[in-house]
């Protein structure tokens, strides 16, 4: 079932990308006997081929993923989601403390350890890499290194 | 010959500057550390840290010189979490736990890890030793490609793939094609005509490689680790004081120089990697063991020997087409030929002359990597046991911050950090489906060659379809493509029908 489905997203993104191949893109003039389309066009009936097998014949017949696996992976979507969101205006050490605290205390840590690990990879990883690598990452609110 | 002695002398030369030198030892030393944790293997290690590399301002030659011992470093500490845990860190390890582990429980786990440290040092040795000698002539042979050839060359690289690669050819085949048509996002080099941006600013320049790297690798790496998430610690075998003995090598030693051929040539074909190489090593040495064979499997140490060489010898191996006809040979060798075009350096067959610093550069530093991997890892391998010890609620948001600073640090944008996440969820999904990824790393890297060679090939005929046929080498090509695909179904057949009348008689 779970190929079937994902075969099924497939078939149809890739319906989507055949139409946009064989109407929508050419080029206003061009000197090649192949233009932008062609390319785009071959994969696409190859890509219409291989999902439409796949959804007559699925491989993969079970996700095997409980609820419980479930609700972790979400919660750690939505902390990656919150860390993106907030990487740029709280900057590198704030996002970076409340992130890895937060996640590695979900994930099993208890709260003291889970905040000095918070603290050391938020600071000591903004060190190193702002300070002695000197790779660019936001600084936020609080004064660039 | 001259020839090969002179690209030496500059790659010494190259290589052996302080801080290329630095750069080795750092590069085999992170990349051991990364190899030993569980359930990370060197393609996530590169795929990892290859934007902090790029990030850091060096030159080329030094970039890659620290990306590949990254790459061969976890190649080797790969065998670490195999023989302590019994959880390869990656498919090339797989065939490692089979006798490594049950040695290390047998009380010989000191003995275990040194003859696996010896036998990955033959085999990574055998391996540059032959890339040096065969890589210049390849290069030459390739030099005279025209862009059809390079059509036919492609073609029999995706089919090695899907004849060689993962679960089913009809996945790996989708795979690639989610590869190949990722590439097609943005605008066209040729005419200017954008294609599949939908007039997203973000879009316009295609998909950045790190962000399908670090999205497809690291971040889906992440969500797995959450998924599998193991309660509490795993149990370690503690490491004893047993070593390997010279009785120990000798008795492995045509084992080891057998295996680390195998894996050398199975390496070299383009799309098949360590994977392959070390367990087609280990079948081998089993069959050749003959009546002593039954010991295969409970802690023989031919074969613990037999899949570390090859898989070393498998990792060097994937650089030859890499480095001389810029198609890589495996999924780790595809980002670090995405790499070298990120610094604007076109790896191929000229690359030998007008690069040499580049190529003979990254030759040399494997042999001195190579030496350096073996004298870390005898001292130090309970350094790097350690790493086993690391409770997972620390690994995973360690990914997830090192993947931030990556794509930040090059980039600047906060877009691509949405995208490596959304990446990380369809590479997590597709790896549930049993989709194998490397095939769509290599799909995405080749898209743009694959393209723009068809196009220039069918300029230079003037639309003619025929051109893609008309030369020696690319007929060869042709042929031994289909070669890959059909012989494997003929054996496999031929295996079914011989199994099906030992059950009737």
């Amino acid at each position: 079932m779970p190929d079937r489905i994902f075969a099924a997203v497939l078939l149809f993104l890739s319906l989507i990308y055949a139409f946009y191949a064989f109407f929508v893109i050419k080029a206003p003039f061009q000197y090649d006997p192949l233009g932008p389309e062609a390319w785009p066009r071959l994969l696409s009936v190859i890509m219409i081929l291989c999902s439409g097998a796949l959804l007559l014949r699925p491989l993969v017949q079970n996700f095997d993923v409980d609820g419980a696996t479930w609700k972790r992976l979400a919660i750690v979507l939505a902390l990656l989601a919150g860390y993106a969101v907030l990487f740029e205006p709280l900057g590198f050490i704030i996002s970076t403390v409340l992130f890895a605290t937060v996640t590695s205390r979900l994930l099993g840590a208890v709260w003291k350890r889970a905040a000095l690990f918070g603290l050391g990879v938020g600071v000591g990883g903004y060190l190193l890499c702002a300070g002695l690598l000197d790779l660019n990452l936001p600084a936020g609110p609080l004064p660039r290194l | 010959m001259m020839e090969v002695l002179h690209g030496l002398g500059t790659g010494f030369a190259v290589a052996l500057s302080p801080l290329n030198l630095l750069l080795v030892l750092a590069g085999c030393f992170a990349g051991t550390l990364i190899g030993a944790l569980p359930g990370i293997g060197p393609i996530n290690g590169v795929a990892i840290l290859l934007p902090i590399a790029y990030g850091l301002g060096f030159p080329p030659e030094s970039a890659l010189i620290l990306l590949a011992g990254i790459y061969y470093g976890a190649e080797y500490g790969g065998r670490i979490s195999s023989i302590l845990l019994n959880v390869p860190g990656d498919a090339g390890a797989v065939m490692t736990t089979l006798d490594g582990n049950p040695m290390a429980r047998n009380g010989q786990a000191g003995k275990a890890l040194s003859l696996s440290a010896v036998a990955s040092f033959v085999g990574g040795t055998i391996a540059v030793v032959l890339l040096s000698l065969f890589g210049p002539m390849l290069a030459r042979f390739g030099v005279k490609f025209q862009p059809s050839d390079y059509v036919a060359l492609m073609v029999f690289a995706f089919a090695c793939l899907a004849s060689l690669v993962g679960s089913s050819p009809l996945k790996t085949l989708t795979g690639a094609l989610i590869g190949l048509m990722l590439a097609t996002i943005g605008v066209d080099a040729n005419t200017g005509v954008q294609r599949y941006s939908f007039g997203i600013p973000d879009l316009l320049a295609g998909i950045d490689f790190l962000v399908i790297v670090i999205g497809l690798f690291g971040m889906a790496e992440l969500f797995h680790l959450v998924e599998q998430q193991i309660r509490g610690r795993l149990t370690t075998v503690p490491i004893d004081k047993s070593f390997v003995s010279w009785a120990d090598i000798a008795r492995t030693k045509w084992t080891m120089l057998r295996c680390s051929l195998i894996g050398f040539i199975i390496g070299t074909l383009p799309g098949t990697g360590a994977s392959v190489a070390s367990a087609v090593a280990y079948g081998t040495e089993k069959r050749l063991a003959g009546s002593t064979a039954g010991t295969f499997g409970t802690g023989d140490i031919r074969g613990l020997a037999a899949p570390e060489a090859a898989n070393n010898g498998s990792a060097t191996g994937a650089m030859v087409p890499m480095l001389t006809l810029g198609i890589p040979g495996s999924g780790t060798t595809a980002i670090l030929l995405g790499a070298l075009l990120m610094f604007n350096v076109t790896p191929g067959p000229l690359m030998f002359e007008q690069r040499p610093e580049i190529a003979w550069g990254l030759i040399a530093s494997m042999y001195i990597g190579n030496i350096a991997l073996l004298v870390l890892n005898l001292p130090l391998v309970g350094l790097f046991a350690r790493m086993l010890t690391i409770p997972q609620h620390y690994l995973t948001p360690l990914i997830a911050i090192l993947a931030f600073i990556g794509i930040y640090s090059i980039v600047g944008n906060p877009f691509d950090l949405y995208m490596i996440i959304g990446l990380g969820v369809f590479g997590w999904i597709l790896r549930k489906l049993d989709f194998s990824l490397a095939p769509v790393i290599l799909g995405f890297v080749l898209g743009g060659l694959f393209e723009n060679n068809l196009r220039r090939a069918l300029s230079i005929s003037g639309g003619d379809w025929g051109i893609l046929f008309s030369t020696v080498d690319s007929l060869v090509l042709y042929a031994l493509a289909i070669a890959v695909v059909v012989i494997p179904l003929w054996l496999g057949r031929r295996a079914a029908r011989r199994a099906n009348a030992a059950f009737d008689a």
